[in-house]
């Protein structure tokens, strides 16, 4: 409100201006006008034709069969055909399985590591800033590394050997194993993050309140209950959601790890979607895939949210 | 038992320490403690960092000491030639690395660009509706929307419009990847530019545009750096819309040309780890000047500035 009246004092100087120099003054004071919708507009228009039209199309696409005469409407025959659909209900198995270990293990390492770190420690600012390595790394490169250490012979049979006995575990390729060394590649990877963002939650609670629950005698596990829990929930919903989000689309890291195998031990639901859409050129079931899989996301998180009744954003 | 213990925090009565208090209070005493906490410490770093050092090192080794069983720690006759025998045999490398620095620079700054306008205007101007308390919300919410769901429709248009297998195409894609980034952490600075400041400005006769560009941004400059840097290295790892987006030779990006390495029968060992040391060095660069900013990045703008 105050920038109009401002605008209005200027603008009679300006249209003095004008009458001598080019329409370029006139230009410069239209979009001045208009400019609280021209600095969204690129935004908008972008987001809404890249992700919500597409959406629309994805829904559109899910009730159509391809041929190569061209599409068919087909109603929810696609859905149904998922149902029975073996491949998919594996991935689905796999993905639970895949999504569950991997956020459940880093969050409860992340959160001990975040604990620890909370002690008076030196050096902890270039702690921090090394343990941000794996995050920042292109999955593909993560995939490679552990491609690597997953090698027949490689660094991590040789660690293993006391173990096995000098014989080859097969990381990758032991259709009982494969799964879990995806998981813990996973885990290397985001860790640190949970490390981080709760170890920022611990540092806000208050010195204060802390001290006065040691004074009332209250012992280490209460404080841990009853005051830095309290103050940590929207942070830890906050993780978890991210966490839980981005494990459940999962792809370059079984892309290059595995391809979904052996014998689709790892084939999570990105790799099937990607399998039944761009291998078998089955776009209208791909799609029911893709909806089925945005409404999971969208149950998991709002529930979630719900559940733990925070306030997402604050 | 629970019970017990939660009414006692009510009243708050002195409680006797518990018998894990008194291990903790005795491990304090004798130092042990600290010990425990440094050598956690030291043993997660070893754990994240080591199967870094190991790629970075397989590039100085044999196709020999690679895999050899024991593993050679230190490469002691570091193979330099290794990086020189990348671009002689897999000369394409080159072309994928100029994709992606064309691709990940032109991101960079249009995404950039676009994501700090957006974010200024939903600070600073009141929109009906309340739209600019919604809109930075539904932009938000494109990015818990896995990518995966819109990549067959997205395939389908782009086929239509010509921009399979063309820079333009994944430079549209990492741009709208990458808007939703770089209004949230925009958003948080522009909220601390005092609006009187932009007042005085148009005061003096500079249109709103030009306080915007003259005036507010580079005071946000911090901001700007961290949401450019966060993009440049989202850009540059992107895997899955650059292996659908572009199949032909002409628009394959470094990731797409590393997932070449491995195939489903072999994996050049030291060609694939020399591309991906090569990969991972900028992004190293990068992280390390805006890591202040990386993990407000990660997690959405809930956690530090």
């Amino acid at each position: 409100m105050a920038t109009d009246t401002d605008s209005e004092t200027v603008t009679p100087d300006v249209a003095q201006f004008s009458t001598d120099t080019s329409s370029r003054e006139e230009a410069l004071l239209w979009v001045d006008d208009h400019l609280k919708w021209l600095m969204t507009i690129p935004a908008v228009l972008i987001l809404f034709s890249l992700t919500f039209y597409p959406l629309l199309r994805a829904l559109q696409f899910s009730t159509q069969s391809y041929l190569p005469t061209g599409t068919v409407f087909v109603g929810v025959e696609n859905y149904v055909q998922l149902l029975s659909d073996g491949a998919f209900l594996n991935s689905l198995v796999v993905t639970a399985k895949f999504v569950g270990i991997a956020v459940g293990v880093e969050f409860i390492l992340g959160f001990a590591m975040a604990l620890v770190l909370n002690k008076k420690i030196k050096v902890r600012g270039l702690w921090q800033t090394l343990i941000l390595i794996p995050m920042i790394l292109s999955p593909t490169v993560i995939g490679l590394i552990w491609r690597l250490m997953y090698a027949p012979n490689g660094l991590l049979d040789f660690i293993a050997a006391p173990l096995t006995g000098g014989a080859n575990v097969g990381w990758i390729s032991e259709t009982s194993v494969a799964l879990y060394s995806v998981i813990l590649t996973d885990i290397w990877q985001w860790t640190p993050l949970v490390v981080l963002v709760l170890f920022a939650g611990l540092q806000s609670v208050p010195d204060d309140i802390s001290e006065a629950a040691v004074m009332d005698g209250a012992s280490r596990r209460q404080r841990f209950m009853h005051i830095t829990l309290p103050y940590l929930k929207s942070l830890i919903v906050l993780i978890l959601i991210i966490r839980l989000v981005d494990a459940l689309r999962v792809f370059a890291k079984v892309f290059i790890l595995t391809r979904g195998g052996p014998s689709d031990a790892t084939n999570v639901i990105s790799m099937e979607m990607y399998r039944t859409a761009f291998r078998f050129n089955n776009f209208g079931e791909a799609s029911a895939m893709a909806v089925s899989l945005l409404v999971l996301v969208l149950i998991l998180a709002m529930s979630f949210v719900n559940i733990a009744n925070v306030e997402f954003g604050s | 038992m629970t019970t017990k213990q939660d009414t006692s925090v009510d009243a708050m009565p002195y409680t006797e320490p518990s018998g894990l208090e008194k291990i903790h209070e005795r491990l304090t005493e004798t130092g042990l403690t600290k010990a425990g906490v440094y050598g956690a410490l030291a043993l997660f770093l070893v754990w994240t960092l080591f199967p870094v050092y190991w790629l970075v090192t397989a590039t100085l080794k044999t196709r020999e000491t690679l895999l050899s069983f024991p593993p050679q720690w230190i490469p002691l006759d570091a193979q330099f030639g290794n990086y020189a025998r990348l671009f002689a045999e897999r000369p394409e490398f080159v072309t994928f690395i100029t994709n992606s620095v064309i691709v990940t620079v032109v991101t960079t700054i249009v995404a950039t660009t676009i994501g700090a306008m957006a974010a200024y205007a939903f600070v600073t101007f009141d929109y009906p509706y309340n739209l600019d308390f919604h809109l930075p919300f539904y932009i938000l919410s494109t990015r818990f929307m896995p990518p995966i769901v819109t990549i067959i429709p997205l395939f389908v248009i782009f086929r239509g419009f010509g921009l399979v297998n063309t820079l333009r195409g994944l430079i549209l894609v990492y741009t709208m990847f990458n808007i939703p980034f770089a209004v949230w952490m925009m958003k948080g600075f522009f909220e601390e530019v005092p609006e009187s400041l932009i007042e005085s400005a148009m005061i003096d006769g500079h249109t709103h545009l030009g306080a915007f560009f003259k005036i507010v941004l580079p005071l946000v400059k911090p901001g700007l750096i961290a949401s450019a840097i966060f993009t440049t290295i989202i850009t540059w790892n992107e895997l899955l819309f650059a292996v659908i987006l572009a199949q032909s030779s002409q628009a394959i990006t470094v990731p797409v040309g590393l997932a070449s390495f491995v195939t489903k029968f072999s994996v050049q060992w030291i060609n694939m780890s020399v591309a991906a040391t090569i990969a991972l060095a900028p992004v190293l660069l990068f992280a390390f000047m805006a890591r202040q900013q990386l993990v407000r990045g990660f997690s959405m703008g809930a956690v530090g500035k």
